[in-house]
């Protein structure tokens, strides 16, 4: 028996030392993700690992000037000349620029590339679709986009990082034609290979602009985040990429201070907000809906539930634009429950007769129930026997299939914008194309967001602050449709995300962007010098 | 009707057999998905996409037909041998998927067997030779407690004990991110390293290897201590056993010679049986150790609600499963003559 547990453990420290068979990593990095990757072509694409990658991999007209949120020219020259009415942008193009087959960009490849975009119905191909008219190259370096009608977050939409430059050798013009597992672009980082859990990246060594701080990166995919976080702390990984849950998030940060770790912080752009069908009764009475706005505490929630790893959110917009206004403010930063009490009553509701709700979550998301029992809990603490919130989970594409049905009288749900700009948080709330007092929103964007929010004026402004570029007013515009928000709350903006980047403690760079996206080229090993 | 004729005819019916139940297998998770809450158009566009977007993918998946000639269209081509294409990875063929991840989960489901038999028959029949001793309680609640595990757990447990806290081993894939793995005929990394004649590629396959087949092969190792403990007491208390005895033939020669042969045929049985074990546990092993196999891949495609992609593995996790059975009982026919069709 004892020589059997003697070979035991001579072969498990045998499997042990066979760390010694890996070659060091050198200048090369480590990334790991728990993102999904569907597929490579950007023409497709919507996941965020796959714009992260874009970002590396590709280059667009425009981008934004790392840790900053003011757009630079990529592949363009300058910024475009846009036309009177605001309908024509004439794009000069860098020369020398090469792709990673080695082909030429010209304004014909960049043409293709956003055709592509437009015409071979891919996931995303909704942002362009009904937006571009026509593109035009009237010389091999200039780039005309004549559009449907003014759209003043246009130069935004252009740093999508699917709106990357793609070969037209190794790409086809299409519906459907898309390329899956290969990536062809003009960025930092080539596609070596891709393989089922893993893509090596290799520094394009023809790229026009400064070379990558590393040697090349190698990324791993992980099914969940308690493997990623494993792997972080056995050294597997260099850097992770998003993908943690609160508690990791906040071990990690209490590693950070020992020295273990280290973390990039970021503002993020993900929303998270209730959204309130106007419908259904008495949801359809405004002082109702104001006074659910009063009741809410979002530092509670922040702490409660996130460690406070997020932020609370009193706008639509979150605070990372300018134009954001913290409209929800009004309702008290920590909610003003004597108000919501007050508004209550008004309409004759007692503990005997309360206001009964349900507030549904999506049941496959970590934070959902949690999220949900603190609102039911804060609610009966703060307004006693007035107002009885029921919490019931449903699976997110059961919910999806269902919202804009009006299945539900209050849902928890997030947003992730595509592009940075302000109108990215308030058109897919608001906006409605066909509605009525009576019945609400019928066909638009607010009904599928479960709110069925119809108000003409703010489809008035909705329109008005989409066409007007110049900052002043459209700047009055937003803050017009913030504040009427406010007042109608057909939504309730919980909290803003942060997002969180861990490292090796050997490892330089910062990575994050404000946009959310991860620049590869930034992180460096501390130890190699290139 | 001789031995061998109705073994033959006795084959051929479980042969016969086999594409019956596949069809029952495949009828069922058809109903199933499309029962379970959900669309894959959801699933795979989010909340974002506008209603005509929605519309026209589902024409394009052929979700917008009726469900019967949704059914007939999948008959039709799994009797061609075509599993379809994925919903959620554009223009994948499903086969495709099952090629490149299937050595994946072989090369875990092999070695845990390896492991569970090696393990669980030696703890078995070190205990079954001493019975109602210490080894033999230890034994028993080896059996119990291996058995019971939560696999998820167990394999949490393991990774954070031999991973995070000793470093002895990798977390997560199959082989160092930072090489190329070998490429060879079996897509079984540790075979197509010994192919290559690569020691080095082969220790590292299975330095990753260690982890998720020891824990999946210690957790189905419990069946075998059972099976193999309880078998061979039977056989060690039988008449054959005592007449050796009494003809002066040593312990040692009993058990290994005569017991221990005849205590292992239902063991056949148990292996075929376990195969769907192991096929269930490997989802859970490849989850937890992020083993990029068929049942990780198995576990995306329910979420996304891909249709055409759960009904391909799941069909194919079948046919390994129908198979084996067959295989199973034409071993036991073969070895055991007690066994009447």
């Amino acid at each position: 028996m004892r020589r059997r547990l003697r070979i035991l453990a001579l072969l498990l420290v045998g499997l042990g030392g066979c760390q010694s068979l890996l070659p060091p990593r050198g200048d090369r990095l480590v990334l790991g993700s728990t993102g999904r990757l569907r597929t490579l072509d950007p023409a497709d694409a919507y996941e965020s690992l796959a714009g992260t990658l874009f970002q590396n991999l590709g280059d667009r007209l425009y981008a934004y000037a790392p840790g900053t949120t003011r757009i630079v020219p990529q592949l363009a020259t300058a910024l475009p000349q846009v036309s009177a009415d605001g309908l024509t942008y004439r794009i000069s193009l860098r020369r020398g620029v090469r792709f990673h087959d080695g082909s030429r960009f010209d304004a014909a490849a960049m043409a293709f590339s956003l055709r592509r975009f437009q015409r071979n119905g891919g996931q995303a191909s909704v942002l362009l679709a009904d937006r571009i008219a026509a593109i035009a190259t009237p010389d091999p370096y200039t780039l005309e986009i004549r559009l449907t009608r003014p759209f003043a977050p246009f130069l935004a939409l252009l740093t999508f990082p699917g709106l990357c430059a793609v070969s037209p050798r190794a790409y086809r013009l299409g519906q459907g034609a898309f390329l899956t597992d290969r990536f062809v672009g003009t960025g930092p980082y080539r596609l070596v290979s891709r393989g089922s859990d893993r893509l090596h990246l290799e520094p394009f060594a023809d790229y026009w602009g400064p070379r990558p701080a590393n040697g090349g990166v190698d990324l791993q995919l992980f099914a969940s985040g308690s493997t990623l976080y494993n792997a972080l702390g056995t050294g597997l990984v260099d850097v992770t990429l998003g993908g943690l849950d609160v508690d990791q998030v906040r071990a990690l940060q209490q590693q950070a201070r020992w020295g273990q770790v280290r973390v990039v912080v970021g503002p993020g752009l993900a929303v998270s907000f209730l959204s309130i069908n106007l419908t259904s009764a008495p949801l359809d009475q405004r002082p109702v809906r104001q006074a659910l706005a009063a009741v809410l505490d979002r530092p509670l929630l922040d702490r409660r539930v996130f460690a406070g790893q997020v932020q609370p959110l009193y706008s639509l917009v979150p605070p990372a634009f300018a134009a954001a206004v913290p409209s929800f403010e009004r309702y008290g930063a920590t909610g003003n429950p004597a108000l919501a009490r007050r508004l209550l009553t008004g309409l004759g509701y007692s503990p005997r007769r309360p206001l009964r709700l349900t507030l549904w979550y999506r049941s496959n998301t970590s934070s959902g129930e949690l999220v949900a029992s603190t609102l039911r809990a804060a609610v009966q603490r703060r307004l006693g026997g007035l107002m009885q919130l029921e919490i019931q989970g449903v699976e997110s594409t059961t919910a999806y299939q269902n919202l804009d049905k009006g299945a539900y009288p209050l849902f928890l749900l997030d947003w992730a914008p595509d592009f940075f700009d302000p109108d990215n948080y308030l058109q897919p709330f608001l906006a409605c194309q066909r509605g009525n007092d009576r019945d609400g929103c019928q066909d638009g964007a607010s009904r599928q967001m479960g709110s069925f929010y119809w108000q003409p004026t703010v489809q008035q402004w909705l329109e008005q602050s989409g066409a007007i570029a110049i900052p002043g007013p459209r700047q009055q515009l937003l803050t017009r449709l913030q504040r009427q928000v406010a007042e109608d709350v057909p939504y309730l903006p919980l909290w803003v995300n942060r997002e969180y980047l861990f490292t090796r403690p050997d490892v330089r760079g910062r990575g994050l962007q404000v946009t959310g996206l991860i620049s590869f080229g930034e992180f460096s090993r501390a130890h190699v010098a290139r | 009707m001789s031995r061998a004729k109705s073994l033959q005819s006795y084959l051929l019916s479980r042969v016969l057999l086999a594409p019956l139940m596949l069809w029952a297998i495949a009828t069922l998770v058809f109903l199933l998905l499309r029962a379970t809450p959900g669309d894959p158009v959801d699933a795979i566009l989010g909340p974002k996409a506008p209603p005509e977007v929605r519309q026209q993918l589902r024409a394009q998946l052929g979700l917008n037909l009726p469900l019967p000639l949704q059914y007939l269209h999948y008959l039709g081509d799994l009797l061609r041998g075509d599993l379809g294409t994925s919903l959620t990875s554009q223009g994948e063929r499903v086969t495709a998927i099952i090629a490149r991840h299937f050595p994946a989960t072989a090369e875990l489901a092999i070695a845990s067997l390896v492991i569970a038999l090696v393990v669980g028959l030696g703890v078995g029949l070190a205990t079954a030779a001493r019975p109602d001793s210490r080894r033999d309680a230890a034994g028993r609640l080896f059996g119990i407690v291996t058995y019971a595990l939560p696999p998820f757990w167990a394999a949490m447990l393991v990774q954070l004990l031999f991973a995070v806290q000793l470093g002895w081993f990798p977390i997560g894939t199959r082989y160092p991110v930072t090489l190329e793995p070998p490429l060879g005929p079996t897509g079984l990394y540790t075979v197509d390293a010994l192919l290559q004649g690569d020691w080095r590629a082969c220790g590292l396959a299975l330095w990753y290897l260690a982890l998720p087949a020891g824990t999946l092969g210690l957790l189905l190792s419990g069946i075998f201590e059972r099976i193999g403990r309880v078998n061979l007491r039977l056989a060690l208390q039988s008449d054959y056993v005592d007449a050796a005895r009494a003809r002066g033939i040593p312990e040692r020669r009993i058990l290994f010679n005569h017991a221990l042969r005849n205590a292992l045929i239902p063991l056949v049985t148990v292996l075929g049986l376990t195969l769907a074990a192991l096929l269930g546990g490997a989802l859970l092993i490849e989850t937890t150790y992020a083993w990029p196999g068929l049942a990780n891949r198995l576990f995306e495609a329910i979420s996304l609600r891909d249709y055409s992609t759960v009904q391909g593995i799941v069909v194919f996790f079948a046919l390994l499963v129908v198979l084996a059975s067959v295989a199973v009982d034409a071993l036991n026919a073969l070895i055991d003559p007690r066994i009447r069709y």
